[in-house]
């Protein structure tokens, strides 16, 4: 996935209805990127038949 | 301050408690203690948000009544604790640490609250956090929280001010709440004991939320026994929260001097060994994994290979679930939130859903991993952090560049968020000191529902040290 720009960033805060300042956006950008890259390795595990469940009332002991 | 005095402060929980059953302690003569040292020494420290002096002192009246008239006293009766200020307390204003919340002052405790002052407890006031029990927060609206280790620098978060005023004397106990390492972290770099239990164990109802599948009250306290009991008092199912466990609450205190012979441990290999890991901090936590083998413990490396993209994992999915939380108040209110705060939950609600959907696949992955590592160990140790406390100035100031995320925000996330994410108890207990005197923290996670098993070891691990004996320098 390729970096998003500001203006990507800015225009989908808007879509939202979210007041991004201008002061906010550089640094909302780089958080998501780094959000995106830092979970990027992780397409390459076998996730397709992985329920994304968090796992909720695990009995005892387990 | 009389010498007597400062020692009395650090008293453990069971051990006030105890004095105060003997009539060797008068509730309001401890409490007026703890309320004195507040007054003087937290003006630097900024461990409370807001201090309940005439209610605790009513309180403490009302236990010393009930001591003379020979009454049945709880398990903590006479015991002066406090909270982090995420918790609904009647009529004590609640603010999650934001200036949004400044002036909410809710009708009704929240379920743990009830049950510490039910086992006796004298509530003292509530404690500073990071905004909303997020972390990362730039400038905290209630005063900047500080180490008692070192002033300029960081308590840990977000239950801060539980670590502080634990750590510095402040309180004989407090309840902190963990959801990615919130209790953990702020006993790690302030040097108490800190315990995460199975989520569910306790109830989430009256604490403000962040992910509502990873929000865990905890306690925090100057020895493993005291966390043990407040463990005792918080426990257990609750109407009011539909997702706690109905699962039987074990007499924790019971099994806590078992010892650890035979019990299996594994060492994680990549949080304990793994690069990113400090050298101070790896040599405090093998010495720990050194005590334990001499207790009778058997230990061997295992392997976890996912580990070191828990808190990019963490964040994507609790950050997510904080932005459901915040939505309305960011379309209306952004300009109230602290800085920091409020660029991490914008991020939040704009991450891609097939970027949340891979880490919630991950987690599953993850659980199994853990899960597998458990069935053939009783518990995995590993460092609480890995590093200790940094000083203050090193997280603030904008992210010029998404390389800064990383270091900032995902390592050290690594460390107490696997336990997280699989739901599973853990426990921060001090192991040591860097040259400069600022704490270490082993990390010991158990089986679901096993906390008795890590109290266990936890405390055969602090009799076999002195680290809790140590006191802070801006204590006196």
């Amino acid at each position: 996935m390729s970096d998003l720009t500001t203006e990507q960033v800015g225009a989908l805060a808007a879509a939202l209805g979210l007041p991004v300042t201008l002061d906010d956006l550089a640094e909302v950008t780089h958080r998501l990127n780094a959000l995106i890259e830092a979970l990027e390795p992780l397409a390459e595990l076998p996730l397709d038949t992985v329920e994304p469940v968090p796992g909720l009332g695990e009995p005892p002991g387990s | 301050m009389t010498a007597e005095g400062a020692d009395r402060a650090f008293l453990s929980a069971r051990r006030i408690a105890a004095l105060v059953r003997e009539r060797e302690v008068s509730p309001v003569e401890i409490t007026r203690l703890y309320l004195e040292r507040i007054e003087r020494l937290d003006a630097r420290l900024r461990a409370y948000i807001t201090v309940v002096p005439e209610a605790a002192l009513e309180t403490a009246r009302r236990a010393e009544t009930a001591v003379m008239r020979g009454a049945p006293l709880g398990p903590l009766h006479g015991v002066p604790y406090a909270v982090k200020d995420q918790f609904d307390t009647a009529g004590v204003r609640t603010t999650s640490g934001s200036r949004i919340l400044e002036d909410h002052v809710p009708t009704e405790d929240a379920t743990t609250i009830s049950r510490l002052n039910a086992a006796g407890g004298i509530l003292l006031g509530k404690l500073n956090l990071t905004e909303f029990a997020l972390g990362g927060t730039q400038q905290f609206p209630f005063g900047q929280p500080r180490n008692p280790w070192n002033l300029d620098h960081d308590p840990g978060g977000s239950s801060s001010g539980s670590g502080i005023a634990v750590a510095a004397g402040l309180c004989a106990a407090s309840l902190g709440e963990d959801t990615g390492g919130s209790v953990r972290s702020p006993a790690s770099f302030c040097g108490v004991v800190g315990l995460r239990p199975t989520w569910s164990r306790v109830s989430r109802h009256g604490s403000f939320p962040l992910s509502w599948s990873m929000d865990t009250p905890g306690p925090l306290a100057r020895t493993v026994e005291d966390t043990a009991w407040l463990l005792q008092a918080i426990a257990g199912y609750d109407a009011k929260d539909p997702l706690s466990s109905r699962a039987p609450v074990p007499e924790y205190a019971r099994t806590l001097g078992d010892g650890v012979r035979g019990l299996r441990i594994g060492i994680v290999r990549e949080l304990t060994f793994g690069p990113e890991t400090d050298a101070e901090v790896r040599e405090a936590v093998i010495g720990a994994a050194r005590c334990l083998e001499r207790l009778g413990a058997v230990t061997e490396e295992v392997s976890l290979p996912l580990v070191p993209f828990a808190g990019a994992v963490f964040m994507a999915l609790a950050d997510s679930d904080g932005a459901g939380v915040h939505h309305r108040w960011l379309r209306t209110r952004a300009g109230d939130y602290d800085q920091g705060t409020r660029r991490r939950l914008l991020t939040a609600s704009l991450i891609p859903a097939a970027i949340q959907q891979r880490a919630a696949r991950v987690r599953a992955l993850l659980r199994a991993e853990m899960r597998a590592a458990l069935a053939r160990h009783d518990l995995l140790l590993c460092p609480t952090a890995h590093q200790a406390a940094p000083p203050i100035a090193a997280a603030r100031g904008a992210i010029t560049g998404r390389h800064e995320v990383a270091g900032r925000f995902f390592t050290r996330r690594s460390y107490v968020t696997p336990a997280a994410l699989a739901g599973l108890p853990a426990i921060a207990v001090p192991c040591g000191f860097t040259g400069s005197g600022l704490p270490l923290s082993l990390q010991l996670i158990g089986r679901h529902f096993e906390e008795a098993t890590v109290l266990r070891a936890a405390h055969a691990y602090e009799r076999g040290s002195e680290w809790s004996r140590r006191r802070p320098p801006a204590t006196t």
